[in-house]
């Protein structure tokens, strides 16, 4: 859908930003019209986020020129770039977590009578906005009360809120469920229709193909090209992003071996409001999918599983013998991983070097008499990065320099440089691109053929589809039921987890 | 799959952006060179082997208390107590040293005092979650109080000749107060830089609910960097004891502005997750080569505290500026 008007909204010439001795982007010319969906799409690392935070105030390009509506600007802060009203949605969230959703929303351009803030106002303001984009969220929950999916919330409303002209969206659906994600689809459109132009970073082309005007494909800081997004396709798009054609997206599943050992038994796990009576075992070489609607309880279950929150009743064994609940360290030495749902909030330490992310939990290996031997950790570390193709120009760079799904790879190799009976992948394909994410399912049906037990939460469908053997169905904090994989179809997962029919579910 | 990619792409930029990466992180080496430079130039006695010696015993006991507060720093633990502990254990020690006579025990007992003291810090922080700054501050004003009781009220005084020595005994021409800190400081380095420890508190201080996730004790690692940096300042202070040859209570919190403005001027990070005991000998050493230099230059010493306030600003700022990293 072609859009009707016809200025340019940006104009970039010869862009470039430097990080080191990395060009994260080279050289960029790019024109993006007033009004346009265009969505910026390219491997992990290929400087979208980059691109996006130039546009944004965030990063000063080294070098190039940029105009916003007829005049060239120099943003030096994100401050600046609002003044031309632009903003951002960033890829790691970026609130304040001990604010609440309101607050954050407005902070910054508070409404107020003389000095003092003017909550009224904001309330009233608030309210017209989850009206217009029928995006709802708590104002007074504090944010760091609130789901990883309701913080994105935050996030959006804040960049609704700032009303821009001009909105870069970071990877703004990777953390929606698929309703959740449409409803956010229809809200773009929404936003172009009504004259603002938005820049949509995503990894998921299919959505990029539904809701983009025009698609620019970049590779390694370069922009391959910019096209109507009504000439391109999935397979078009894969193509010139990582340079070759991708087959089918998930490795064949092959049957699980009937007589394994139980490698996880949950028994009558519960915690008051949270989740209750969850009954679940994993075999040795199986791959069992937790699958359900956000707040569903998937995350909730296997934070507990793997001892990071308490649990009121219940039991978990490994191999047969009772593992200690409430502490993550009894957890690993059972022989258990874990991915969590954030990888910046509960997965990493950004600022230190990827070697000491991907090696902490298993440090006891390099260690001799409390010592650690360097050596062998580089060692390992590099054949588990080089495992799951992990690209940064060193291991002894910060974690927080990787782009986004490089970072996701550093908590994967984490559990490769030894392997645990059980990993747990809590939306483990989350910010990677098309080619990792096909990495990564090949690395989860070889870690199962291998006989690793996988348990895994995803609210992608296809995901969980293709590559589950198993799956259970949350809803309302309840395993509603089991589905065997390798027969579902998408309609049944859906039903079960909305406990209505398919079809009234899609047309949420 | 390829091999991790290294990318070799080095492109020009202006002059500032050339100079960061060598000044990033590595400001307060230049800075602290810098200022030895222009003191050796400026002032004869500066650049004397008795002066240099003398600045070496007088950081020492800074260093030992420093070095461990550095960690506690690293780990994300701010602790206050640092002075009551430099106040009152040595005057346990002396109170020990005077009623048996014997040196070792006085010293076990000044450090076990400070262990002690350093784990309540711990637990209060870690298991009760109190926030470490009001948390010792709590504990600062008990030890304080506790000096007093020891002594009551009176200035203490080694009895003992070995007690004197065991700052003040020359090897190689340094002291041996001297001696002990470069030990700790060599200790801690180790202890930071290449054991599994010293990992597990950078975790800790930079991501403690990712760090637990990994596995690391959380808890336990917190209690155990309090612990330590209370045995350091009950070990700085019976130091400093032996050197001043007398000990008194006090409710004095200067010892600890000392140690913090070495960790902080150094650049570890008050936030934690990064910092090392390098930075803070530095730190330590340009605020003494400072304070050395004001007096060889005879500075009013009103001025003094005004211009070391200032100088403290800029060399913070210096190191904050190069270690910026782009916002993202
Ligand atoms: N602050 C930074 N410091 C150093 N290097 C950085 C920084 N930000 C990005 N980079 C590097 O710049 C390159 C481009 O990163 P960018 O985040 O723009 O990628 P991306 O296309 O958004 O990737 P993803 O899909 O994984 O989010 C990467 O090589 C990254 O490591
Ligand atoms: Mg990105």
């Amino acid at each position: 859908m072609p859009t009707i008007a016809l200025d340019d909204h940006v104009l970039l010439k010869g862009i470039s930003k430097q990080f080191g001795s990395t060009r994260a982007i080279d050289s960029v010319n790019l024109t993006i019209r007033r009004g346009e969906v265009h969505a910026l799409i390219g491997e992990n690392g290929a400087g979208k986020s980059t691109l996006g935070k130039v546009l944004a105030g965030v990063h000063e390009p080294d070098e190039g020129s940029m105009t916003i509506a007829g005049k060239t600007v120099r943003f030096r802060s994100p401050r600046q770039a609002l003044d031309m009203r632009v903003t951002m949605v960033a890829q790691e969230l970026q609130l304040v977590p001990t604010l609440t959703a309101i607050e954050n929303v407005y902070l910054g351009i508070e409404s107020s009578r003389g000095p003092v803030v003017d909550d009224r106002d904001h309330r009233d303001r608030y309210q017209r906005l989850v009206q217009q984009s029928g995006i709802g969220v708590d104002p007074s929950r504090r944010v760091d009360s609130l789901s990883v999916a309701d913080q994105q919330k935050v996030e959006i409303l804040r960049a609704l809120a700032r009303e821009a002209e001009l909105i870069v969206m970071d990877e703004p659906t990777a953390r929606l469920t698929a309703d959740e994600a449409s409803n956010l689809l229809q809200i773009i459109r929404d936003l172009s229709v009504g004259g603002t132009t938005v820049v949509f970073v995503s990894h998921f082309l299919d959505q990029v193909l539904d809701v983009a005007d025009r698609i620019t494909i970049m590779r390694d800081g370069r922009i391959v090209r910019t096209s109507e997004a009504g000439s391109e396709s999935t397979g078009s798009l894969v193509e010139a992003m990582i340079g070759r054609t991708l087959e089918a997206n998930f490795p064949p599943k092959s049957p699980p071996d009937t007589t394994a050992e139980t490698v996880l038994t949950v028994k009558g796990l519960g915690r008051v409001g949270s989740f209750e009576d969850v009954d679940l075992q994993v075999n040795a070489g199986e791959i069992v999918a937790l699958a359900g609607l956000v707040g569903s309880g998937r995350t909730e279950v296997v934070r507990s599983v793997f001892g990071v929150d308490p649990v009121d009743c219940g039991s978990v064994e490994m191999l047969g013998s009772g593992v200690g609940l409430g502490t993550p360290r009894a957890a690993i030495a059972s022989g258990m991983g874990m991915i969590p749902e954030s990888r910046s909030d509960q997965g990493l330490m950004l600022r230190r070097p990827v070697r000491e992310n991907a090696s902490l939990p298993r440090l006891g290996l390099f260690s001799r008499l409390g010592m650690v031997l360097r050596r062998g950790e580089q060692e390992s570390v590099q054949v588990a990065t080089t495992e799951v193709d992990l690209r940064a120009a060193s291991l002894e760079m910060p974690v927080e320099s990787l782009s986004g799904g490089n970072q996701q790879k550093t908590m994967f190799a984490r559990w490769l440089i030894e392997r645990p009976r059980l990993l747990i992948a809590d939306e483990p394909t989350r910010g990677v691109d098309v080619g990792a994410k096909r990495a990564i399912y090949e690395l989860l049906a070889g870690l199962a053929e291998d006989g690793m037990a996988v348990l895994l939460v995803s609210s992608e469908i296809e995901e969980v589809l293709g590559l589950a053997h198993r799956i259970l169905v949350m809803r309302g904090g309840r395993i509603v039921c089991e589905i065997d994989g390798i027969e579902a179809s998408e309609a049944e997962v859906l039903e079960a987890a909305f406990g209505t029919s398919a079809e009234e579910a899609v047309g949420v | 799959m390829s091999e991790v990619h290294l990318d070799e792409k080095v492109e020009s930029g202006g002059l500032i952006a050339h100079l960061r990466p060598h000044l990033k992180g590595y400001g307060i080496i230049w800075i602290t060179l810098a200022l030895f430079l222009l003191l050796t130039v400026t002032t004869g006695p500066f650049f004397s082997e008795a002066n240099l010696r003398n600045i070496l015993d007088q950081q020492a006991t800074l260093l030992i208390a420093a070095s461990l507060a550095t960690v506690a720093m690293i780990a994300g633990g701010f602790d206050l107590s640092i002075s009551a502990v430099f106040v009152a254990a040595p005057l346990l020690a002396l109170q020990v040293e005077n009623a048996t006579q014997s040196v070792l025990l006085a010293v076990v007992v000044g450090v076990l005092a400070g262990l002690f003291v350093g784990c309540l810090n711990g637990v209060v922080v870690a298991v009760l979650k109190v926030n470490s700054f009001i948390g010792t501050l709590a504990t600062s004003f008990m030890v304080f109080g506790a000096g007093y009781l020891i002594s009551d009220r009176r200035i203490l005084q080694p009895e003992t000749e070995t007690f004197r020595k065991i700052a003040r005994t020359r090897w190689f021409s340094l002291t041996t107060a001297t001696w002990i800190a470069l030990g700790v400081v060599l200790a801690t380095w180790f202890l930071l830089s290449r054991t599994r420890f010293g990992r597990h508190v950078y975790a800790t201080g930079g991501n403690p609910e990712a760090a637990r996730l990994a596995g690391v004790r959380v808890t336990g690692v917190t209690i155990a960097v309090f612990a330590l940096t209370g045995a350091a300042a009950g070990l700085a202070g019976v130091v400093s004891a032996s050197r001043s040859l007398s000990a008194m209570p006090s409710d004095d919190f200067s010892f600890l502005f000392g140690v913090i403005s070495a960790v902080v001027v150094g650049g570890t990070s008050i936030a934690g997750g990064e910092g090392g005991v390098w930075r803070t000998v530095f730190g330590a050493f340009f605020i003494a080569f400072m304070i050395n230099g004001f007096n060889l230059h005879q500075v009013d010493p009103i001025w003094q505290r005004v211009i070391q306030g200032a100088v403290i600003l800029v060399a913070v700022s210096i190191d904050a500026w190069a270690r910026r990293r782009p916002a993202g």
